[in-house]
């Protein structure tokens, strides 16, 4: 797990403090990280694809107004997302070059050409996607040099451009997202990174789509995105992505939300099969199986602009499933102390665990209430002694019919 | 998600820390922290410093953290357990919200009590009926416990 977080008071005690506005605009309010696929609600507030939909699974509202919401009013936003990634490509040395500027002041009017610049695409955003009341929406038109209307490609390109050139001393590395000498990445460290990713890649290699013929300007792709082929990954920049972005023919239909109650487990099962998902686990695991899937599926083939392969997204799925399910990593502590937390929060199970050292201890009902837990313990033991599995049965019996245990 | 996000709320807080309050992890479990909140100069509860302990549950941001005070407090919103009444922990919880500002709406509802939604229905209606004999009452146990 990453544990380094970048934060908009990065900004704060550079030459332009000021940035640290636009770097709170450009983020999620649900996970506080740079917009990922972001989606665009009825209410104009904007999100990660990936966190809205996990959020309207629990609670049909806009985290920020609160308005009734649906999965299906959100709507993508190919020109943030292109926006965001490019600034997200330079974010690093362009706070390393503001920071070195704040020391030493020797007039690189050049960095702070494209931070004006930047600046600008990100206002339009800001006016697009946050709902800003009418004043300040005035103000920081009053602040752009040029003409917003005329900022479509064209500022795009030459925010391009200048940006180009901050990334000077650094650049992020497209597969391992690490940020490296620029000079050191193109010659080394890609080939390196290449070399250890090919077994994946060559699952995922997708033709990509013709180049528009724009300048070539080279700039590294941004990490979020899954690696793809070799030869297209330089040379494709931002620009290129959201002008090519509406004739893609990697759409797929959407997964439905899926009514489980009304279906039995053989039939859960085929809907997992013909998706290619796995189908172990209990009924509730193949169900949260689905439901995270639909999540990934829908953000990446409804929203994302440069859809990523199936066999990707269950790489994700499998990720997600063995972060969120501990007693499904064959770690006994994990169920152990899943038990103690559980037991920590409801309230039935507080109280048998006040009496957990006297006589008082209901022994009947821990039993039944961690059945399920006592069982994967069980299997757990049963593997690492394979020897002596009468014993283990017995004890498994026990579990199973708590009434007995009473009575012995 | 859940980790980066609290990891990112704790840094949050290092740089830009709230008025009166502060928070952090208990030990090594990033998901459970202590927080302080002095009471607020314009309450009966001036001059305290009432702890709270918080819990983020696995799924953070989707749910709301769970918070409680661990100074007895006299409040109608707060019962004797420390469980705060306070929508935005409920039904009211948005994952754009962080523990800052949840903080914060329990610093005002410290100030502004809420006796139309009570926890602890005798405090709301001495609060209702008798505010100086509430706010005398708040005084002493502020003084007791949490000076």
């Amino acid at each position: 797990m990453d544990y380094s977080v970048s934060d908009p008071t990065d900004f704060s005690h550079t030459s332009i403090p000021q940035l640290s506005q636009l770097d709170t605009l450009v983020r999620c309010h649900i996970c506080k990280d740079l917009l990922k696929i972001p989606v665009l609600t009825p209410c104009s507030h904007t999100f990660c694809s990936l966190c809205i939909r996990e959020y309207l699974t629990r609670e049909p509202k806009c985290p920020l107004c609160l308005n009734e919401l649906r999965e299906s009013s959100l709507r993508s936003e190919f020109l943030v997302s292109e926006i965001i990634e490019s600034y997200r490509s330079v974010r690093d040395a362009l706070l390393e070059s503001l920071m070195k500027n704040q020391h030493n002041d020797n007039g690189e009017s050049l960095i702070e050409l494209t931070d004006d610049d930047n600046d600008d695409d990100l206002e339009i955003v800001g006016t697009n996607s946050r709902e800003v009341n009418k004043d300040k929406n005035e103000n920081s038109v009053g602040k752009i040099t040029k003409p917003s209307t005329s900022s479509g490609v064209n500022s795009l390109l030459s925010s391009q451009r200048n940006k180009s050139n901050t990334k000077e001393q650094l650049a992020q590395c497209p597969i391992c997202s690490g940020f490296y000498p620029i000079q050191a990445l193109e010659r080394t460290h890609l080939d390196e990174c290449l070399t250890m990713q090919t077994l994946d890649a060559n699952d995922n290699i997708k033709k990509r789509r013709p180049t528009p013929p724009i300048p070539q300007i080279k700039s590294p792709k941004s990490s979020s995105k899954p690696k793809r082929g070799a030869g297209t990954k330089d040379d494709v920049s931002h620009v290129d992505k959201y002008l090519s972005s509406f004739n893609t023919d990697q759409r797929r239909e959407r997964l439905p939300k899926i009514n489980f109650a009304s279906m039995n487990l053989s039939q859960i099962k085929q809907k997992l099969m013909s998706l290619n998902l796995p189908t172990y686990g209990s009924r509730q695991n193949m169900i949260t199986r689905y439901n995270h899937y639909e999540i990934l599926w829908n953000s990446n083939f409804c929203d994302a602009i440069e859809p990523v392969d199936e066999s990707e997204l269950r790489r994700q799925l499998t990720s997600w499933e063995a972060s969120h399910n501990p007693s499904n990593s064959n770690n006994s502590t994990n169920i152990i102390s899943k038990m103690m937390r559980r037991a920590n929060q409801g309230n039935s199970y507080q109280k048998l665990l006040a009496d957990f050292k006297n006589d008082n201890f209901q022994r009947k009902s821990w039993i039944h209430m961690f059945r399920k837990d006592f069982k994967n313990l069980l299997k757990e033991a049963k593997r690492s002694i394979p020897r002596s599995p009468k014993t283990i049965d017995n004890v498994e019996n026990q579990i199973t019919a708590p009434e007995n245990t009473e009575k012995a | 998600m859940s980790l980066k996000r609290i990891t990112k709320e704790l840094n949050d807080l290092g740089r830009d820390p709230p008025t009166s309050c502060s928070a952090g992890p208990v030990g090594d479990d990033v998901y459970h922290w202590q927080a302080s909140i002095m009471g607020p100069p314009d309450s009966p509860y001036a001059g305290g410093v009432f702890f709270l302990s918080i819990h983020f549950p696995t799924d953070y941001p989707f749910k709301p953290p769970k918070i409680a005070f661990t100074t007895k407090i006299y409040h109608p919103n707060i019962n004797a357990n420390g469980n705060i009444c306070l929508d935005i922990l409920k039904d009211q919880w948005s994952p754009a919200l962080t523990i800052s500002k949840v903080l914060l709406s329990i610093c005002s509802l410290l100030t502004d009590a809420n006796p139309d939604d009570p926890l602890v229905p005798e405090i709301a209606h001495i609060y209702k009926t008798d505010r100086a004999k509430y706010e005398a009452q708040a005084r002493e146990w502020t003084k007791k416990y949490a000076v």
